[in-house]
């Protein structure tokens, strides 16, 4: 039971220390720091720029349009380092890269059944 | 820079028939897709059947891989097919069997993508087909998040509903949140063990004992399950996500996905933080025994107050799942003792309790689907003389409700008779203890379930309204297949006893 104990005490000694830690860096910051309210301190930060008066009114395709970028853009990923050393992995790297490939065109070919692919 | 010199990988040995099943439901994923996009809208509904048959399809190769009767490992052990995980194979398969019986009607006649509906069922369920044959921590966390992924989607299904919405998002955002945990309790465990195969783990452990990080590791790791299986305190996203839900995918949550939450949790502590003799159990055995007591007396007591139906099964499915987190801390309590049989058949205990809760809160849900066809209503007042204008599904709800209760001789009883075995088995304070919190609680458990049984036969009928419920064929298929399972098991427990023992 004592063992038992000890092990718990690393919990308990962890999640103190999260508390602690995060308590400290604001506590220690909020001592140092100089305070001197001004209203453009206010303001949404944009890296340094004004920012825009625009409430975002965003067409919604571009989300589309960002997502599937992102699925194939990963694919790419997959398929590099399978491309510098397609030899070494002879036909069975093939037959996996086929069937990856695969799904990904059926994907593909969802979106361009359901008109995604379509801007109107 | 990257090499020039090519790097030979020996082709991996593939087992084909280990694989069968995962490989039918992938296949069946991809028809389900490509007829929905070759079918006009209006037949859109039928990929329904087409899920419905590869689904069964799949059962078939588990059929012969239990027939050919010996484990299987695939990659080094990283992947095991052995009885443990074709049980829970088939279990899953069929629940899902039965979410699509639900389904078809329901998503049929309302205004909703119907073939991505059951392509996204079929994804999660081929999660929970890895999920149970997973023995390694990173595929474990893949294969948590394949069944988790489809599931976020398919909360929101009623697109146009505020409530839907808000259910969809709270539940991803729980999930978000339990995967980081998770992961962070897994990278913890690989810091400290070097491993990420569970056999590696378990190996490490028992030469080396546990050490106190393993103890922060197993910690954060439970906390990011028990927000997955929605155990108190992480359960406040489930009823109001079970409410918001369209109500065949929250009966598809509540019994499929929170087993594969289950399932991964004994795969990881048992597996890994279990086996060979036990030793690791202390760094676990605690944070269920906590999870355990609280989900069972909060669930009930929060349970006892609600006023709609979803949402107090929703409660009921909180403690259910403390009562299933008993048999577990017993298992672990037992390990520690030094007593490794008993606490492999305390994890039998709690593989029994989940096809049995399986069973009965699917054939609930059904029950509450077939009749909000007629009242469009989930309230408890809803069932008021239910009795006297469908005394069929009166009968049938009554014994989902008894059977959940644990009243002999339904295949509830069985499950909480299993439980109490294992507590007993364990047998220390800290065991009987537990023990005693849940014995209260299956009393507690009886007025809440007994609520809506005394308005069906006791109420008088709110509308004047007499034409009987109209149950669609599916509907009534699911119905009779969950409640023949309660009825049966009740009177033969040794149908699912012989399961539970051959999977450990």
């Amino acid at each position: 039971m004592t063992e038992f104990y000890r092990q718990y005490l690393a919990v308990a000694v962890f999640v103190l220390a999260a508390f602690l830690m995060v308590g400290a860096m604001l506590g220690v910051a909020r001592l140092l720091r100089p305070k001197v309210p001004q209203d453009e301190k206010y303001i949404t930060y944009e890296s340094g720029s004004d920012p825009l008066p625009l409430f975002g009114q965003m067409n919604v395709r571009y989300y589309i349009y960002a997502l599937l970028f992102v699925i194939f853009d990963v694919e790419a990923v997959f398929i590099f380092p399978w491309a510098v050393n397609v030899e070494g992995l002879g036909w069975f790297g093939l037959v996996e890269m086929s069937a990856f490939v695969a799904v990904l065109l059926l994907g593909l070919a969802y979106v361009w059944r359901k008109g995604l692919l379509r801007w109107a | 820079m990257l090499s020039a010199a090519t790097v030979h990988i020996a082709t991996p040995a593939f087992d084909w028939h280990a694989f069968a099943p995962d490989l039918v439901l992938v296949a069946t994923m991809v028809v389900v897709l490509v007829a929905d996009l070759l079918l006009p809208d209006r037949e859109s509904w039928r990929t329904s059947s087409i899920a419905a048959v590869g689904l069964l399809g799949a059962l078939v190769p588990i059929a012969t891989l239990v027939h050919s009767g010996h484990d299987r490992n695939l990659f080094n052990g990283a992947y095991v097919v052995d009885h443990y995980a074709l049980a829970l194979k088939a279990f899953f398969i069929i629940a899902t069997y039965i979410t699509v019986l639900l389904s078809v009607d329901y998503i049929r006649e309302g205004d909703y993508y119907k073939g991505e509906f059951y392509f996204l069922l079929l994804v999660s369920t081929f999660g929970m087909s890895i999920m149970a044959s997973s023995r390694d921590l990173i595929s474990l966390f893949v294969a948590l998040e394949t069944i988790s992924i489809p599931t976020f989607v398919l909360a929101t299904f009623r697109k146009h509903d505020r409530a839907s919405n808000e259910a969809g998002v709270k539940y991803y955002l729980i999930g978000v949140l339990s995967s980081a945990l998770m992961l962070y309790g897994m990278s913890l465990i690989y810091g400290v063990t070097g491993a990420t195969k569970l056999s590696d783990i378990a190996a490490y452990m028992s030469q080396h004992g546990t050490v106190p990080l393993v103890a922060v590791a197993m910690f954060l790791s439970l906390v990011g399950f028990a927000f997955k299986v929605s155990a108190v305190p992480f359960h406040f996203w489930a009823p109001d996500t079970y409410e918001g839900a369209p109500t065949p995918v929250t009966a598809f949550l509540s019994v499929a996905s929170k087993a594969g939450g289950f399932v991964a949790l004994i795969n990881i502590v048992y597996f890994g933080f279990f086996l060979p003799n036990g030793r690791a159990a202390d760094s676990w055995w605690p944070v269920l025994w906590v999870l355990a007591a609280l989900s069972m007396t909060l669930g009930n007591l929060v349970a006892l107050r609600q006023t709609n139906i979803v949402r107090m099964l929703a409660y009921s499915s909180v403690a259910q799942g403390g009562f299933m987190l008993v048999p577990f801390a017993a298992a672990g309590i037992a390990g520690a003792d030094g007593h490794p049989g008993k606490a492999a058949a305390a994890m039998s205990a709690v593989v029994i309790y989940l096809l049995i809760y399986g069973a009965m809160n699917l054939g609930a849900f059904a029950v509450v689907i077939a009749v909000a066809r007629r009242t469009r209503s989930a309230e408890i007042s809803s069932y008021d003389g239910l009795w006297e204008i469908a005394p069929g599904l009166a009968v049938v709800m009554g014994i989902f409700l008894a059977s959940l209760a644990g009243v002999p001789f339904f295949a509830g009883w069985f499950a909480k008779f299993v439980m109490f075995r294992a507590i007993i088995d364990a047998g220390t304070g800290w065991a009987i203890a537990l023990g005693i919190i849940a014995a209260v609680n299956s009393v507690i458990a009886f007025f809440y379930y007994a609520r809506p049984i005394r308005a069906m036969i006791f109420h008088a009928p709110t509308t004047e309204d007499r034409t009987p419920i109209v149950i669609p064929q599916p509907l009534f298929a699911a119905i009779a297949l969950t409640v023949s399972v309660v009825v049966v098991v009740g009177i033969y427990p040794q149908v699912f006893a012989r399961v539970g023992e051959l999977a450990f």
